[in-house]
């Protein structure tokens, strides 16, 4: 069983805190968790909320009716009640307002405790967060365990201080709510996770694949990946650099990749337009790079804090000229710490451009992912750093003519030898030419590395259910696989068999092994995108001849939701 | 020891006369003769005339975009702080295009030594006025004259925070050759600005109109008093053109504070251990 909590207030009041805690907690006490966090584009003021589905099976997206809500504010109420289940429970404070309609009120007295305890505003999160763990049938062991890492031996007021303004949330439930009282979150086994977003598991997956340098402008939604690493940096020894500029962050990341370390680059859909002249650059120097996208809605500045798949085509064609990239999307959480080591090791493999794309849902909501899973793919992770070599003779040509399109890449500094990279069209050994005999040559040479890569390198889409005996086939990419799944299961709940196909390596496609895939099943298939044009069909008629006729968009913002795929099963 | 010859590349295809084979030898001159290698040597060219020595100045080098080798050359620079890293660049690469990097760079104080061709026009697009242009200065963009003063580069460098700032002269080697060797053995941002005649599209800024307006600071000239610097740079306004290092400071450039282990390049260091324990902090 799934349940959804979820915790809504004013913004600047500690939601978000408090629903990564609620997070935490359940995934401490057992159970898989998936969130997402609503916000407006402004740091006091308006409405924020937070979303925590958990259950004791995967949760690989939000389900949208609210088992518990706990209303801070009115606003709360009013905004989400609409999305309440059956006997769901509203949490509110009396002295503020009294709830309306069918759901079971559950009141807490927050006012009056802070004022009681003399407590400051930001400790109403955790009185509501005592009382939904008394309402879950929880205790309060693993907030203080949390608390107790988070602010160590010399927090001990603090910790207490928090424990007390919980126990009276506790309190009230177990005194005048005892009958409600379920065991949602019951300590059961299981193996531990980690709870981290999208971002998160970029900069983890970064990490990794020993990224030395990282170079950002903060941009919403990516900007949690620069956090991270900044916050990691002293521990890692990764030179994370906050630039003047995106065209400042990318120059100096194809200048420490020339150099001979693995570098990266995050930003939004805006920050990449910026980049994009530098993305070409990374094409003809073969100088390798991994670019980080987490999309929002555009165009321009658009709804910066909410989600959309809307940046795939501009990704795929971002860069004058014609060059070589890879676009991968990882689908969940655990895909994108697994793919990030990937695309480091393509982008050198390559010695090519390699964008990762993200959005906002992605990269800000949070998942539980198994930790010895990571662990075992971590430990047996060992960066792939294709043709790099750090010792050459005089005769070294650094874009030597080769048969897989790839020429070795000398790491700057080795005695008696020099070289160029150069975003001029180039001789073999790296000076300008305008000779039309050398640009064939250089053209086509770029032009077999993708062959190579779709050789040895392109994931065949993942395919989730029996896609021959099914009706009903959903497409999809990236964050969308999520939703995807669950439809799938839910679908099956109620006797109807589906399947999903689940693409990750986007961009370039294999022409033979996609038009093989769907030969035959092309009228079952039914596309699903965030966006509002169905760029990846799109992508998909470009590049296979491929044409999928039926599709389901959303682009008001919001992730797609499983209802909505439901309907079409 | 490596020698003048052994960083000099193809032929140059500078119209003749112009003032960047001046820059191109002083630069060959000032590495040879502090004992550098083309192999040892980091170079960052921009987009222009001035960029072209990509072609003639054997380096491990990257020609890379128009108003963007400072920020490469910081890469670079960060990636291997081991090795010195030029940066080749001309006025309107730098100061145009680029000028939001190099003010940047300045604050940074990132250990990049840019040699900047300084000759008031865009060359490599056939004459148009640069950032650098007098005011009035006609062009093929400017028919009735450009409308903008020129901009300052030294007082800019000097109140933005570099440490090293410079002007020198394509028609005095000696001076040049000087001056680089001096913003290379500097530790922090070094701006040399080449004044540079073009001899085929500004007829104003020649060879004999340096002369006229140059002159070279002497012994009594203090590069540590920053107001005096300022002064001197100002002198621009007055189309007098000071020669020599204006202002110099000891500043920890960039790369001692960003790089964890300054006796390691970046490149060299040992990789990180911990990555399965770092996942601890999400449980």
């Amino acid at each position: 069983m799934q349940y959804t909590w979820k915790i809504g207030g004013e913004a600047g009041f500690g939601i978000m805190t408090t629903g990564l805690l609620f997070a935490k907690i359940a995934s401490r006490s057992g159970y898989h968790t998936y969130d997402f966090v609503e916000y407006p584009s402004l740091i006091r003021g308006g409405h924020n909320a937070y979303d925590v589905t958990f259950g004791d099976e995967q949760v690989t997206t939000i389900k949208p009716t609210i088992d518990i809500l706990i209303c801070l504010n009115k606003e709360t109420f009013d905004l989400h009640k609409n999305k309440m289940s059956k006997e769901g429970l509203v949490i509110f404070d009396p002295d503020q307002f009294t709830p309306e309609g069918e759901s079971i009120a559950i009141a807490v007295h927050f006012q009056k405790i802070l004022k009681e305890m003399n407590g400051q505003v930001i400790m109403k999160n955790i009185v509501a967060l005592g009382a939904s763990l008394a309402l879950c049938g929880a205790d309060l062991s693993e907030l203080v365990a949390i608390l107790g890492q988070q602010f160590g031996k010399k927090g001990e007021s603090i910790i207490a201080l928090n424990r007390a303004f919980a126990e009276k949330g506790f309190e009230e439930i177990q005194t005048s709510y005892k009958q409600y009282i379920r065991p949602l979150l019951q300590k059961r086994e299981s193996d531990k996770q980690i709870v981290l977003t999208g971002n998160e598991a970029f900069a983890y997956g970064a990490v990794g694949a020993d990224c030395r340098f990282y170079a950002a402008y903060p941009m919403t939604p990516s900007s949690g990946v620069l956090t991270a690493l900044a916050g990691w940096s002293a521990k890692t020894g990764m030179v994370v650099r906050h630039s003047e500029d995106e065209i400042a962050v990318i120059n100096s990341a194809l200048g420490a990749s020339f150099a001979g370390v693995r570098s990266a680059v995050g930003t939004s859909g805006g920050g990449f337009a910026l980049m994009v002249e530098a993305v070409s650059m990374s094409g003809i120097t073969e100088l390798p790079l991994v670019v980080f996208i987490s999309q929002r809605p555009g165009p321009a500045t658009g709804m910066p804090t909410w989600t959309e798949q809307g940046d795939l085509l501009f990704s795929v064609h971002a860069g004058h000229g014609e060059f070589e990239k890879i676009v991968l999307a990882p689908g969940d959480h655990q895909e994108m710490i697994e793919m990030t080591p990937y695309a480091f090791d393509l982008a050198d493999t390559y010695q090519l451009p390699v964008i990762v794309l993200s959005d906002m849902l992605l990269s800000e909501s949070h998942a539980t992912v198994s930790y010895p899973e990571v662990k075992k793919f971590m430990e047996g992770y060992t960066p792939r750093r294709g043709k790099l070599i750090t010792k050459a003779d005089a005769t070294y040509k650094r874009y030597a003519l080769s048969d897989d399109g790839i020429s070795p890449r000398l790491v700057p500094g080795q005695e008696g030898v020099y070289y160029q990279a150069n975003s001029y069209e180039h001789l073999e050994d790296g000076h300008t030419t305008e000779s039309d005999v050398v640009r064939v040559q250089q053209v086509e040479k770029r032009a077999k590395k993708w062959q190579t890569y779709l050789r040895n390198d392109f994931l065949t889409p993942k395919i989730y259910g029996d896609i021959k005996k099914v009706q009903t086939i959903l497409v999809g990419w990236g964050s969308t696989k999520g939703v995807a799944l669950e439809t799938l299961k839910q679908a099956k709940a109620q006797g109807k068999d589906s399947a999903y196909i689940h693409f990750s390596s986007l961009y370039p496609l294999h022409v033979q092994k996609i038009t093989e895939l769907f030969s035959g099943i092309l009228e079952k298939c039914i596309l699903v995108e965030n966006n509002a044009t169905s760029q990846f069909g799109k992508l998909l008629r470009m590049e296979t001849g491929v044409n999928i006729e039926k599709k389901i968009v959303r682009f008001d913002g919001r992730p797609l939701v499983v209802d909505q795929l439901l309907k079409t099963i | 020891m490596a020698t003048v010859q052994d960083f000099t590349g193809y032929k140059p295809t500078w119209c003749p006369g112009c003032g960047n084979w001046g820059i191109g030898m002083g630069i060959k001159m000032a590495l040879a003769e502090l004992s550098y290698s083309p192999s040892s040597t980091m170079v960052s060219f921009g987009i222009g005339c001035s960029g072209n020595m990509n072609d003639f100045l054997n380096a491990y080098a990257m020609h890379g975009l128009h108003g963007r080798a400072i920020a490469t050359a910081i890469g670079m620079k960060l990636a291997n702080h081991q090795m010195p890293v030029l940066a080749v660049v001309g006025d309107g690469d730098c100061y145009g295009e680029g000028g939001n990097h190099f003010l940047h760079a300045c604050r940074g104080n990132h250990d990049v030594k840019v040699i900047i061709h300084d000759n008031n026009v865009y060359g490599l697009t056939t004459g148009q006025v640069s950032p650098m242009a007098e005011k009035g200065q006609k062009s093929k963009s400017t028919p009735q004259g450009i409308i903008e003063t020129p901009l300052d580069p030294l007082a800019l460098a000097i109140t933005q925070g570099a440490s090293f700032v410079a002007q020198t002269f394509a028609g005095d080697t000696k001076h040049m050759v000087e001056t680089i060797k001096k913003a290379l053995q500097h530790s922090g941002f070094s701006v040399v600005n080449v004044l540079q005649p073009c001899v085929t599209f500004n007829k104003k800024n020649t060879y004999q109109y340096y002369m006229k307006h140059v002159y070279k600071l002497d012994a009594s000239h203090d590069a540590s008093d920053k107001m005096k610097a300022l002064q001197v740079a100002f002198g621009i306004q007055e189309e007098r053109f000071a020669l020599g290092v204006l202002y110099e400071t000891n500043r920890e450039a960039y790369h001692t504070l960003a790089v964890q282990n300054k006796d390691v390049s970046l490149l060299n260091q040992a990789p990180f251990s911990g990555v399965v324990s770092l996942a601890e902090e999400f449980i």
